[in-house]
């Protein structure tokens, strides 16, 4: 049963490939041929896959905070040099180690930006959107009230989030790390499209495509970093991030502002308030608690507030009143 | 028809998380235990192609049915399993009648699995699948980073995958490595 394992290895190798920078569409068409040839290679790849993305919460670094500090450098257990078996009972310190001693390594970039490169300025105002490109090809879509700052230079290519929300759809460059930074958290493209949202000290990041590297910044060092990959949002607040695995509908409804809509699948009303208060002037207030707790769902015009409000009268049998600058809502 | 991208999601959200009691009970009615993966593989794949029309209600079951047609006729094709292993195999149904634990208590589960699972690989593949999977470096750079041939990573990152994952889905996460020797069987 040779013809097995040669299959799990070549499965293995497909999830490899599919994630290195330079994956061409050609390559996923070779890859989709594979798949299609038989029922046994998509199971197998489907499974590797799956399990190798679960496994990406080695990177979910929140947990490694309340493990002690580390006391070794980052490659003390070196290649080739495999350390003697006591070890193994130590193990679980290593791995909160090696995470959390990144923190000796040099940042390769600075969180504020230097003058060497000049930076273009870009903002939005509520309910805008902008998308602009970049000298390097990249593309940056602002959401609304956003400001960023962003320089191309020969050795670098970076982006401050200063405020708001936007959408990255980088240009692959090996030679050019693409880097974005978000108050506390840098994060490092590794060839992919993403959106980064900065709101009440929060850093949210959702990658639609590939993946990208978050750091956490303390002064010039990297505290912890994590890899996370397509489908995962990451919420960072402070020393913790949780990384969620949601399914690529669930990211699209999250990216659905690019479009000008606000997609909502089993948030509350309290947070789909909130959504709407980001994009528009006229502000929605709720009045009691738990008409805040109340589930929703559909797909709704960003800027539209009053259709919003229109239904939250009509199908949900809420008391609406409007006074031009804001909507209240009770029961 | 079910098209691929919701097959690919019954299989992984509904099929994949049995994996530890399908491997169980492959394990109880299989004398070898080097057949193990194979016979899974196939079990997966037997289900896939089955599902094309329409999903099952019960997962469980379908599990248990393919798994159980499967080893029967594996058995009788080889003639390596006595009769009364197949009869007996009809009594381990209960088997299948664990509850699928919590899906927040997986979620939860998954970082600190994940840790483990890194932990218990071989210290060369270890830290191969570390650099990759904490500091994001490809194939290429790991290779650089290391002073070993990109082969070399492949092989490491390959092994280190199969048994992470392994071990993500409720297995011992061992390394399977090429080669090895099988059991000759001896009951029949």
């Amino acid at each position: 049963m040779t013809a097995q394992r040669s299959l799990q290895d070549e499965a293995a190798q497909w999830v490899l490939r599919s994630e290195e920078p330079g994956w061409s569409e050609a390559d996923q068409a070779q890859l989709d041929a594979w798949l299609a040839a038989s029922a046994a290679n998509k199971v197998a790849f489907w499974r590797l896959q799956h399990g190798w993305r679960a496994a990406d919460r080695i990177g979910a670094i929140g947990a490694a905070a309340d493990m002690p500090a580390p006391t070794m450098s980052r490659f003390s257990f070196g290649w080739r040099r495999p350390l003697p078996a006591i070890a193994a009972s130590l193990s679980l310190l290593l791995i909160a180690a090696v995470i959390v001693a990144s923190g000796k390594l040099p940042v390769p970039f600075s969180p504020e930006p230097d003058q060497a490169i000049e930076l273009a300025r870009v903002e939005t105002a509520v309910g805008g959107r902008k998308l602009v490109g970049l000298p390097d090809g990249s593309r940056v879509e602002l959401n609304t009230a956003t400001a960023i700052r962003a320089g191309v230079g020969r050795a670098r290519r970076e982006v401050w989030l200063d405020s708001g929300e936007a959408y990255f759809d980088v240009a692959k460059d090996p030679s050019r790390p693409f880097v974005v930074h978000a108050g506390s958290r840098t994060i490092t493209v590794l060839g992919t499209k993403f959106s980064v949202r900065r709101a009440q000290g929060r850093v949210t990041i959702i990658v639609s495509e590939g993946r990208v590297r978050v750091d956490e910044v303390r002064g010039d060092t990297v505290d912890r970093s994590a890899t996370i990959t397509t489908g995962n949002i990451a919420v960072a607040e402070g020393p913790t991030m949780l990384i969620a695995d949601r399914s690529e509908d669930r990211v699209q409804e999250k990216m659905a502002w690019r479009e000008g809509r606000l997609v909502f699948d089993g948030d509350t009303l309290g947070e789909a308030a909130d959504e709407f208060n980001r994009y528009n002037r006229k502000q929605i207030v709720i009045a009691d608690r738990d008409v805040a707790q109340m589930a929703i769902g559909g797909s709704f015009e960003a800027k539209n507030v009053d259709i919003f409000g229109r239904l939250l009268r009509e199908a949900y049998g809420l008391k609406v009143t409007d006074d031009q600058e804001k909507i209240y809502i009770s029961r | 028809m079910i098209d691929d991208a919701a097959l690919r999601a019954w299989f992984c959200e509904e099929v994949l998380p049995h994996e530890a009691m399908l491997t169980q009970f492959i394990r109880r009615n299989w004398p070898v235990s080097a057949d193990i993966d194979d016979l899974r593989q196939e079990i997966y794949e037997r289900m896939v192609i089955g599902v094309r029309n329409e999903l099952p209600r019960n997962v469980k079951y379908y599990l248990y049915a393919v798994a159980r047609n499967h080893l029967i006729n594996r058995a009788q094709h080889e003639r390596v399993v006595s009769f009364e292993l197949v009869a007996d195999m009809t009594m381990k149904e209960d088997a299948f009648d664990h509850p699928a634990p919590e899906p927040n208590l997986i979620a939860r589960d998954e970082l600190r699995r994940a840790q483990v699972g890194l932990d218990n690989l071989p210290p060369r593949c270890r830290e191969v699948v570390r650099l990759r999977k904490v500091d994001g470096l490809s194939t290429a750079e790991t290779a650089t980073h290391l002073g070993i041939s990109v082969d070399t990573v492949e092989k490491q990152l390959t092994l280190g995958m199969r048994a992470l994952v392994d071990f993500m889905l409720g297995g011992a996460g061992r390394i399977s490595r090429p080669g090895r020797s099988h059991r000759k069987i001896g009951r029949g």
